[in-house]
């Protein structure tokens, strides 16, 4: 290497090294301090984080997947039965929403779900639609109350059980007061709870089952994709 | 303000289907009145761009509203509740048009003009467009399973590991891609400023068709 060469070089890492100090000068006091590796890890146990876009990817995915499981609502919510459309998709509404918030972790993660799930599912059942986004605001407060956020996996569960089957007692307000059966009143009512309470108690029970059962399995595969290295935070 | 748009705004077309399922179900009693409502919406609906999502809803309304309508039929022994059910299948499906024949594209795009946060407006978009790419994902994974020789998905054990699992994992690689994609196509969130090159206009047409509507609701509710 001869003279001039080295002389090219050396400025060249002359320029490298004032460019960095430049970089190092812009960046904030705070982030100097702390170095962006202890930023990271106080972000991580924040409750409230912001959202990528990878995030927004994948919770618009998992909605989508409950949307096309969740096709069938239409038809089965004419079905005259108390609790008919929990027990049909308890499953799949418990199963990829669980799988969404072990991915994300953040609050707010049910409620985006089901926001971009209900853009298809207004047209289909406005009135599942309202529920759904009712519940998925009470699921979020209580996981936020009790859990403080998603970081255990026992919130997610929680969140996933409690989501679908809230949405009876809201489903019961609209049979009793806005439903029309025969124009008589209170015929949606019977109609669609029976005559007996025994009835609806059993079938309230039975979504809640099936909606435990769903969101265990999501928390199972959410764990296995993670131990396989698929599913990364 | 253009005359006449081959497609309804996308914004209107959420909002007719809203109205038509709202209106359905609660004048779903008056039978007559109902059905006359219905099937007039059905014919505006094909004047105003969506005669491909009408006919492609037709007979599957025909199917589910014939099911139902002889289930009730054959549990109360009047044609009533048949009748009424029927009307309620038919502002199902009806509701269901103008959403179908908007595409995801025009929503979104809609929806940008009217500032909708970004990330609502992505994941919307996502959540629509995704729909045709997940069953092929389905078929996909049933087409492996056969392969393997896995047998029936009906099975709890193979449902999960020959069938949830792979299609989980197929579904976080996607995931991955299409984030990785966004970003490099220059999307961001927060408040980054964004242009709009073909923006959607609302046209005569669409006020007709809103006023039509109206009209007509008020007439079912007159006569």
């Amino acid at each position: 290497m001869n003279q001039e060469e080295k002389k090219v070089e050396e400025q060249a890492v002359q320029a490298l090294i004032a460019n960095t100090e430049e970089i190092v000068a812009a960046a904030p006091a705070e982030e100097k301090e702390n170095g962006p590796v202890k930023q990271e890890a106080d972000g991580e146990n924040k409750i409230f984080r912001k959202y990528k876009i990878k995030d927004i990817v994948f919770l618009a995915i998992m909605a989508a997947c409950m949307l096309v499981t969740g096709a069938i609502m239409p038809l089965v919510g004419q079905i005259p039965v108390f609790g008919i459309i929990q027990v049909c998709l308890g499953l799949q509404f418990s199963i990829f929403p669980v799988i969404g918030m072990m991915k994300v972790r953040k609050p707010g993660a049910l409620l985006f779900m089901s926001l971009c799930c209900g853009v298809v599912l207004v047209f289909m059942n406005t009135v599942m639609f309202v529920c759904i986004l009712l519940c998925a605001v009470i699921a979020e407060g209580l996981v936020l109350l009790i859990f403080r956020g998603y970081q255990k996996d026992g919130a997610c569960l929680f969140a996933g059980t409690i989501y679908f089957p809230v949405t009876l007692p809201f489903l019961y307000i609209y049979y009793r007061f806005l439903y029309s059966w025969t124009g008589k009143e209170g015929q949606a009512v019977n109609a669609f709870i029976g005559s007996s309470a025994g009835m609806a108690v059993g079938m309230s029970i039975a979504v809640l089952a099936i909606c435990f059962v769903g969101a265990l399995i999501g928390v199972i595969i959410s764990r296995e994709l993670k131990k396989s290295g698929v599913m990364k935070k | 303000m253009a005359l006449w748009n081959k497609k309804l705004y996308p914004l209107v077309a959420i909002l007719a289907g809203l109205f038509i399922i709202v209106f359905g179900l609660v004048m779903a009693r008056e039978l007559l009145a109902c059905s006359i409502f219905l099937a007039a919406v059905f014919v505006w609906l094909l004047l105003f761009g969506c005669w491909k999502s009408c006919l492609h809803t037709l007979p599957m309304f025909l199917i589910v509203a014939g099911i139902f309508f002889g289930i009730f039929y054959g549990a109360t022994g009047t044609v009533n509740s048949g009748w009424a059910m029927a009307n309620r299948f038919g502002a199902v499906f009806l509701a269901i048009v103008p959403g179908m024949s908007t595409t995801p594209v025009r929503m979104t795009r809609c929806l940008s003009q009217v500032h909708t946060p970004r990330s609502v407006t992505l994941g919307m978009l996502i959540a629509m467009s995704f729909v045709p790419m997940l069953k092929g994902e389905i078929k996909r994974v049933r087409e492996a399973m056969k392969t393997r020789g896995a047998g029936s998905v009906l099975n709890p054990k193979i449902l999960y590991r020959a069938f949830l699992v792979p299609l989980v994992m197929r579904l976080v690689n996607i995931s991955d891609t299409l984030a990785l994609s966004v970003e490099t196509r220059g999307f961001a969130l927060g408040k980054v400023r964004y242009t709009i090159y073909k923006k959607e206009k609302i046209a005569l047409s669409d006020i007709v068709f809103v006023l039509g509507l109206i009209a007509g609701a008020v007439l079912v509710i007159v006569l």
